[in-house]
């Protein structure tokens, strides 16, 4: 016997009722022992346990028989109720292993998924471009830093063709791979200054001031190793999917696209986001050694060339810690590079 | 007409964040072992135990939905996106096409998924429902931003008053109505103040950067080195602050404003009473300590908000609540009821 209130049948009015389960029916009665509803119980369908929500027992006539006794309810239900609305959720629910379980679950996937996972889809994603979507990415970005960030070389022909000569260096060496590397200069705006990046399709801008820093041959031949290092990992690409498969993965997974969850998933987004960028990094210095090393030109000329720059930069301390840039500290990246004679 | 007897009952939240907890987590591994299938279920289950803890007058609510036809939404919202994305990267004329399909297709999915919610959730044994012509939903979600952007903003709140009616007007309980109506010129005061936010946020980001010209000015090229890192941090974080913060204020202020203009069924009035300032500062932290707990604070999280929100919600009831609900029925047939939830999804809008 389980109490609770009746509601009659598709109303709101609701009296005190009581329940009972006798042989195969449903007995529901007021308090004064007069029957308010009866039904066969396999046709009463129950909802399923929920923290300590009250049970209802919907009746086929549109009535309802609503009780706080959760543990009632079960007893009524007996054998059944594995069988009936998810009654296995609540119990995994409930057990304390299962929250531990799912705490290390969740924590190992999303870790396994920003590590292996993500970075994985990216680069396969990136693989899987077609070149002509390359080619319009790129010159969309193009437009979008000239019209804003970039101004035009102040280089006279003699400077402009130093360079191209060394650029050709590189390309000759091998260090372009298969891709087709084109070599573009600009003057940085206010907020590039002495920078060189590399677009998808093979296009690399050098910025005036990054020239003027230059004090021998081989540092610029290691900045456009290094470039043509992301061209052939297809850096760029992989940081586009990178971007927009982080919130999408969040999305599916936990179905919320709320306001807390997108402001919660804004700052880690970005640290995940760097480190992805570190690795890139680190990649396109290994490859640049590698390049150099093959033109018998010497990797620790980049070495200097990214000491002076951070010098330019950031005054006589640091740029700040590693952890939040998207290159790895200078310090070590100018050891790996002196390292590799 | 509203009469003067009326009795306050307010609303109480009955949800605690450790037992929300439990609930969330175990239903997060699910959806990742079945990579997101589960994810509808969970929905309901938290859809159910949110509405089953949201008492008033000394009843819960309730959620119906069964996680298969969210799960059939979901792939159908989700083919749609695909459809569009893969002819944006492989046939660019076929976006035009898209563009003026969605213009038609969005209003009727929002249509479906709000009677959905409607249709899924029952107060007191009788279902709540939505009932709206495709147009009007053309109208209030597509025709008016369309007017509020063209007019640069000058019509925005009447744009917000109209989707606002569009969703309230079209709610009934037990074939009763809801009914929103408000002056225009009180949405108008709504944005007026979150214009002056922004203005004022953005004086006082001038009033920081002022110093920095001089810098800027007389250190040459490591002058702008540094300045353009201040400015980074300068920028970049008062500014999701300031928005994180501006977004509840305006959102809360309109809630407060249409739950308030809000009658149901001629005679019984509810109101809303949050402080946007406080609903605004446990939206950023909220933010902040999820981040910080690696989203283990999420639960406490959402729970603490929905608290905040319904016990600062009253009902007023006309005339004694039982006599009232005794006249309450179910007024959706059975066959109506079948129909018209297998025209609709929930699509998470």
């Amino acid at each position: 016997m389980i109490t609770g209130r009746y509601f009659f049948p598709n109303s709101a009015r609701t009296v005190a009722a009581r329940a009972e389960k006798t042989a195969s029916q449903l007995r529901i009665e007021a308090f004064d022992g007069a029957l308010l509803a009866e039904a066969p119980f396999a046709t009463v369908k129950i909802t399923a346990r929920l923290a300590s929500l009250p049970r209802r027992l919907l009746l086929p006539d549109g009535g309802c028989f609503e009780t706080p006794d959760n543990d009632g309810v079960d007893a009524m239900i007996g054998m059944a109720r594995h069988l009936i609305g998810g009654g296995w959720m609540d119990r995994v629910e409930r057990s304390w292993r299962a929250v531990v379980i799912s705490i290390v679950l969740a924590a190992a996937a999303g870790a396994a998924f920003g590590i292996w996972g993500l970075p994985w889809a990216a680069r396969s994603l990136a693989a899987s471009t077609p070149e002509w979507l390359a080619n319009s990415i790129s010159e969309h970005a193009l437009q979008t830093f000239d019209k804003n960030y970039l101004l035009a070389s102040h280089l006279d022909g003699a400077q402009q063709q130093r360079a191209q000569s060394l650029f050709d260096r590189v390309v000759t060496a091998g260090g372009c791979g298969t891709h087709h590397c084109t070599l573009l200069f600009r003057r940085g705006g206010i907020l590039i200054q002495a920078n060189a990046f590399a677009l998808p399709d093979g296009e690399i801008v050098l910025t005036d001031q990054l020239t003027d820093l230059v004090k021998a041959d081989d540092e610029l031949e290691g900045v456009f190793a290094h470039e043509m290092g992301h061209v052939v990992y297809a850096h760029a690409l992989q940081r586009v999917y990178q971007a927009s498969l982080l919130p999408a993965a969040i999305a599916v997974v936990t179905g919320d696209v709320s306001q807390v969850s997108q402001i919660a998933v804004l700052l880690p987004g970005i640290l995940i986001q760097s480190a992805y960028s570190r690795g890139f990094e680190n990649q396109a210095d290994l490859y640049a050694i590698t390049t150099l090393r093959r033109m018998r030109a010497r990797p620790a000329a980049m070495a200097d060339l990214l000491e002076r720059l951070e010098k330019t930069h950031c005054g006589a301390g640091s740029c700040g810690p590693s952890w939040i840039g998207d290159h790895p500290d200078t310090a070590s990246r100018a050891k790996l590079m002196r390292g590799a004679h | 007409m509203l009469q003067d007897d009326a009795t306050a009952h307010p609303f109480e939240f009955h949800g605690r964040g450790g037992e929300y907890f439990r609930i969330w987590i175990v239903n997060l591994a699910l959806s990742i072992i079945t990579l997101g299938i589960f994810s509808a279920w969970a929905k309901v289950r938290t859809k159910r135990y949110f509405n089953g803890s949201t008492f008033v007058a000394g009843h819960n609510f309730d959620y119906h939905a069964s996680g298969y036809r969210i799960l059939i939404g979901r792939v159908i919202a989700l083919t749609l996106l695909l459809g569009y994305q893969l002819s944006v990267v492989f046939f660019k004329p076929l976006v035009l096409v898209w563009v003026i399909v969605g213009l038609f297709v969005v209003p009727w999915l929002i249509i479906s998924s709000i009677r959905f919610n409607a249709r899924n959730t029952s107060y007191r044994n009788v279902r709540f429902n939505f009932s709206a012509a495709d147009m009007e939903a053309f109208v209030a979600y597509i025709v008016w931003p369309i007017v509020g952007f063209c007019t640069f903003g000058l019509l925005w709140p009447l744009a917000q008053q109209k989707k606002d009616y569009f969703y309230v007007n079209n709610h009934n309980y037990g074939g009763r109505y809801f009914e929103a109506n408000f002056s225009v010129w009180r949405m108008y005061t709504i944005f007026a103040i979150a214009l002056g936010l922004m203005i004022v946020f953005l004086v006082v980001i001038v009033a920081i950067l002022v110093p920095l010209v001089p810098l800027i000015l007389h250190k040459g090229n490591a002058g702008v080195a540094a300045a353009g890192h201040l400015l980074g941090l300068i920028f970049v974080v008062p500014f999701y602050i300031a928005m994180g913060m501006i977004a509840p204020l305006i959102h809360t202020m309109i809630v407060n404003l249409v739950t308030s203009a809000t009658v149901f069924d001629e005679k019984h009035r509810l109101q809303s009473t949050m402080s946007p300032f406080m609903m605004a500062w446990i939206m950023v932290s909220n933010a902040l300590l999820t981040i910080i707990t690696l989203g283990l604070f999420y639960p406490w999280a959402k729970v603490r908000a929905a608290r905040y929100q319904l016990e600062h919600t009253t009902l007023f009831i006309t005339g004694d609540a039982e006599s009232y609900v005794s006249e309450v029925f179910e007024t959706q047939s059975a066959v109506g009821e079948e129909i018209g939830s297998f025209f609709s999804f929930d699509f998470g809008l």
